[in-house]
């Protein structure tokens, strides 16, 4: 995608300083769980879904890789964390750290394939290879319970204190944490020479090769974290809602998160939360309403900020901002 | 000796439906290097256009069937003009975003039309019924289907080699900045090719409609298996797309008479297989 | 600081479900979580709300003295987090004393805990494996399981001296333990299952899976399919193969069902199908039932009555319950409760809490007025739910 300047600009701050986003996110964080403590399964579920756009975001908008199959990564996650969970055992953060290591594996096994193709036909790969491990997970009842679904995910308290209660208050704070926890290690990891390595490739592959850079290595690592992180809020998912889901897999999951990503802009941390948050918060009212006409608002948004809101809502509010600033002066 | 014959026409008469629904789909890859998400869109509007011409106006099923695929092809004409040609340049990510945002507006506008349930399209009957070839039956639309596809093959290679059209068609693709030092006139071909590959779509969807029933869902529901077939097939090259839809046609199809439950995955790993092998597809060449 | 925010929810939580001993509340809100959008709309999204609302216009808003409210939330497919989710939702937001609805096994069995713990009654109105209930005591079902439909089939089967059977089924959960039963009832009374096919869900073309049906000439072909285009496409290639006029039997379940049937139009014929719910049912309360549903146009389907039926059981347990949250009481009392349905006589067992109804053998037959019915050829009377009584 046409950048408008996102290169992250590396720079050194103050200790508090450089928490000042985290801090942020905490806060925004706090204010969603204060808006609706009646909805916390919904606040949450936002949370999660954050996580997993910046997943795809390291990906698809750093890296530049193009996945429509990336919830692969999401539902090996959470199925590797609830099945840990039934058989081995509940801890809560050794099944994050199952979760973590399925997703990785999954996106490095399959990075082989992709990576080495491009177009259409990388695209089709990453779709084929979320079909089969869809279709391996339906047949596998035996382990994953096949179209009934993981049930029964009992979680020991988290901590050894915090039950994970009726309402999901301990559910959304755990969320909160790790997603704060792993917005600080992506911000870190985009601004690091190794994050600047990915936006070269995706801007100019050839230049990079040319400046000696393993450009096929660089990707697979790359994707493999993605893969990680998405596996992670995966886990997250799996762990707190108890239960999992063969839709966790599927194709339109990862539309879905293709689709709010793009809204609140690639290239960006704070765009794929952003789209994030606009995304379900308007699907939650407008999910009572027809439908058909909600896929049609989303495919009429989708075709305008294609054509003209590049970079989508954080792309359109920086230029906003800059314009402003501009005039300002 | 019964089960061979019966696995080569059943895989037959499949690939041919898969081959009429996708070549649009390649060309107007080979052709743009556009990645089109929206295809199914198109097969799924002749289809419906061809049901509903029938039910509201009576038109018999070969009338209704060819106005469908006019009318498609048609409208693809501005829909090229005014919107795709704005995306040709942009990278792939883009046209993904846009033809996703297609198939949603697409699938929204034909469930407002038509409701959620599969939309029959009715067989006039002469198609309606099987053929007795003593061992078994064999549907009779179904060699209708293959007879499509084996003229639709056969047109479009003498389009591509023996018509003007098709000579700029193959100068665009192979050079498109050389094509217009030639005075080619590329955007004229991109959309003629584009309108055609919607047509092919259109013609697919009517002729795939008792495999592939209109429902508002189809683009979604149908895309990963035509994208596969055009993959594995090699973009730009209708040869390679037959050869791909026969391949992943018969894979399927054996499997599902030998080991039934297997199918769906064979048909998975044997694109697998093929994109590990060979990237560009069977006949396609390497960018 | 902390204390209070935990203990405020908690206690509007604890209101909500204790509810007032003095007082009876005055409406009491019910949830229903379906498929009111996307493909599973037309068969049971809207068959729900029609045949709640069917109730509603036969019987009032009121049960007892109480005001029902129905609120619905949308659910459009398997989809086992979100389900938990909207439960949630409803319990503590919208403060439901009852939730009904539920089309798919697996979003039945996501919200089971949620149940449990809150002591919601919650009415099925489809989902049908019989393990569900199992899983929580506030389950009632009132549509049908499984293996009690597919009993009777394997039996009618062994009544009509049927010998050799091929079973194809879709490769998923309800596919495998339709055929499961089938194969039990039917090995047991001395019939041969030739072969058993398992289709993948995605699968368009059934023509070779026919074709090899064809060529082991079986007497009869028993079949499971989820609705909508693999119904579609598998009885058009029935057709289409030559199968039905090779005098092969078919036999099925719910894949005739009147949402369907029209749709499926000449190729449905002679198909004979066993299950608890035919629009051509001949009884003053399906009439009835059916005159109510043509006001709205309407067309009766299982699931509509499946929901009619269901609302009966709501509404009585909060006649019983005087409008109160008491989830217990609320379920004792319709435990071994009997009434006559539109589908005919049912009962809900009072072990299992589930549904013990007639099962009728149907064949598909065209009306005068060019419409397609099942036509009911056989009734086997008060159907368990067998489920319990098979081997996995």
């Amino acid at each position: 995608m046409e950048q408008v300047l996102v290169t992250p600009k590396p720079r050194r701050l103050s200790l508090a300083g450089s928490l000042l986003p985290e801090g942020f996110l905490l806060l925004a964080g706090l204010l969603l769980f204060y808006a609706m403590p009646e909805d916390l399964g919904f606040a949450t579920r936002i949370l999660i879904g954050g996580l997993f756009a910046l997943s795809l975001d390291l990906v698809l908008g750093y890296a530049g890789i193009v996945t429509l199959g990336h919830a692969a990564m999401f539902g090996v996650g959470a199925y590797a964390a609830g099945i840990f969970a039934i058989q081995v055992s509940g801890e809560p953060f050794l099944g994050l750290a199952v979760g973590a290591v399925a997703g990785a594996i999954v996106a490095a096994g399959s990075g082989v394939l992709v990576l080495r193709s491009h177009g259409l036909t990388s695209v089709m790969i990453t779709l084929a290879i979320a079909q089969l491990l869809a279709e391996v997970a339906s047949k596998w009842r035996s382990l994953t319970g096949g179209d009934d679904g993981l049930s029964g995910i009992a979680m020991s308290p988290l901590l050894g204190r915090f039950e994970f209660d009726f309402l999901g208050q301990t559910g959304f704070f755990y969320a909160l944490t790790v997603l704060v926890l792993s917005f600080a290690v992506l911000r870190r990891l985009v601004r690091s020479p190794f994050g600047l390595t990915c936006v070269g490739i995706r801007e100019d592959r050839e230049r990079m090769a040319a400046l000696g850079c393993r450009v096929n290595r660089h990707l697979t690592i790359v994707y493999a974290i993605g893969g990680a992180i998405a596996g992670i809020a995966g886990a997250l998912s799996a762990q707190i809602t108890q239960v999992v889901g063969l839709t966790s897999l599927g194709f339109a999951h990862s539309a879905e998160v293709l689709v709010m990503l793009v809204l609140g802009g690639t290239g960006r941390l704070w765009g794929a939360l952003a789209g994030t948050l606009v995304f379900m918060v308007v699907h939650h009212f407008a999910a009572a309403v027809d439908p058909f006409r909600w896929m049609f608002v989303i495919g009429a948004l989708l075709l305008v900020v294609v054509l003209f809101m590049r970079g989508g809502i954080t792309g359109a509010l920086l230029m906003v901002m800059r314009s402003h600033s501009r005039s300002v002066k | 000796m019964g089960l061979i014959a019966s696995i080569i026409i059943d895989s037959v008469a499949y690939g041919m439906v898969l081959f009429v629904i996708s070549i649009g789909l390649s060309i107007t890859l080979g052709l743009m290097g556009f990645v089109n998400l929206a295809h199914g869109v198109f097969a799924m509007a002749g289809g419906y256009g061809a049901a509903w011409l029938m039910r509201t106006y009576g038109w018999s099923y070969e009338l209704a069937a060819l106005a469908a695929v006019a009318l498609v092809a048609l409208l693809a004409w501005p829909l090229q003009r005014l919107l795709y040609s704005r995306l040709q340049d942009r990278s792939d990510l883009d046209q993904v975003l846009f033809t996703i945002g297609l198939v949603f507006v697409g699938i929204a506008g034909m469930g407002v039309m038509f409701g959620n349930a599969i939309t029959p399209l009715p067989l006039p009957e002469y198609l309606q019924g099987s053929v007795d070839l003593s061992f078994r039956v064999i549907p009779t639309q179904r060699i209708a289907a293959v007879v499509v596809g084996v003229l639709v093959l056969v047109a479009l290679m003498w389009l591509l080699e023996r018509t003007r059209f098709g000579i700029e068609t193959r100068a665009a693709v192979e050079d498109a900045d050389a094509a217009r030092a030639l005075g080619i006139r590329t955007a004229r071909v991109y959309v003629m090719g584009f309108s055609l590959g919607a047509g092919l779509a259109a013609l697919g969807g009517v002729i795939g409609a008792e495999l592939l029933p209109l429902e508002p869902y189809y683009p979604l529901k149908y895309l990963v298996v035509l994208l596969a077939v055009v993959a594995v097939g090699g973009v730009g090259s209708p040869l390679g797309l037959f050869a791909s839809a026969l391949l992943l046609g018969t894979v399927e199809t054996a499997a599902k008479y030998l080991v039934p439950s297997m199918s769906s995955i064979f048909f998975f790993a044997t694109m697998l297989a093929v994109l590990a092998w060979r990237p560009a597809g069977l006949f396609g060449r390497a960018h | 600081m902390a204390s209070s925010t935990r203990v405020l929810p908690l206690l509007a939580l604890a209101a909500a479900l204790v509810g007032s001993p003095v007082q009876a509340q005055q409406v009491v809100k019910v949830g229903i979580v379906g498929p009111f959008s996307g493909p599973f709309a037309s068969s049971f999204g809207t068959p729900f709300r029609q045949g709640i609302e069917a109730y509603v216009a036969q019987n009032g808003e009121k049960a007892g003295s109480t005001r029902v409210e129905f609120v619905y939330r949308d659910l459009e497919g398997p989809n086992p987090e979100r389900a938990k989710a909207l439960a949630q939702e409803l319990i503590v937001k919208e403060k439901v004393q009852y939730l009904g609805g539920f089309v798919f096994t697996p979003n039945a069995l996501a919200v089971a805990p949620l149940i449990q713990s809150a002591k919601v009654p919650t009415v099925i109105f489809n989902a049908s494996t019989s393990m569900i209930l199992s899983k929580s005591d506030y389950f009632v079902r009132t549509s049908n399981t499984l293996p009690q439909v597919t009993v009777p089939v394997a039996k009618y089967a062994l009544d009509m001296k049927v010998k050799r059977v091929v079973t194809a089924v879709s490769d998923y959960g309800p596919g495998v333990d339709a055929e499961n039963a089938f194969r039990q009832t039917f090995q047991e009374g001395g019939g041969e299952i030739v072969e058993s096919i398992r289709m993948p869900l995605n699968t368009t073309d059934f023509g070779p899976f026919l074709q090899k049906i064809r060529a082991s000439k079986p007497d009869a072909l028993f079949v499971f399919l989820p609705f909508g285009p693999p119904t579609f496409g598998f009885v058009k290639a029935f057709n289409d193969n030559g199968l039905k006029t090779a005098g092969i039997r078919f036999l099925g379940t719910s894949e005739t069902q009147e949402s369907d049937l029209q749709a499926l139009g000449e190729a449905a014929l002679k198909l004979e199908t066993g299950y608890y719910y035919s629009a051509a049912h001949d009884s003053p309360q399906n009439k009835a039932f059916v005159e109510t549903l043509a006001k709205v146009k309407a067309t009766p389907n299982p699931a509509t009555v499946a929901a009619f039926d269901g609302t009966h059981v709501l509404y009585k347990m909060i006649e019983a319950t005087g409008g109160t949250a008491n989830g217990a009481k609320a379920i004792e009392a319709v435990k071994g409760m009997a009434w006559e349905s539109p589908r005919g006589p049912m009962k809900i067992d009072a072990q299992t809490r589930d549904v013990v109804q007639n099962v009728y053998m149907r064949v598909v037959e065209k009306l005068p007025d060019g419409r397609y019915v099942n036509r009911e050829t056989k009734t086997y009377a008060a159907q368990p739910d067998y489920g319990l009584q098979l081997k996995k």
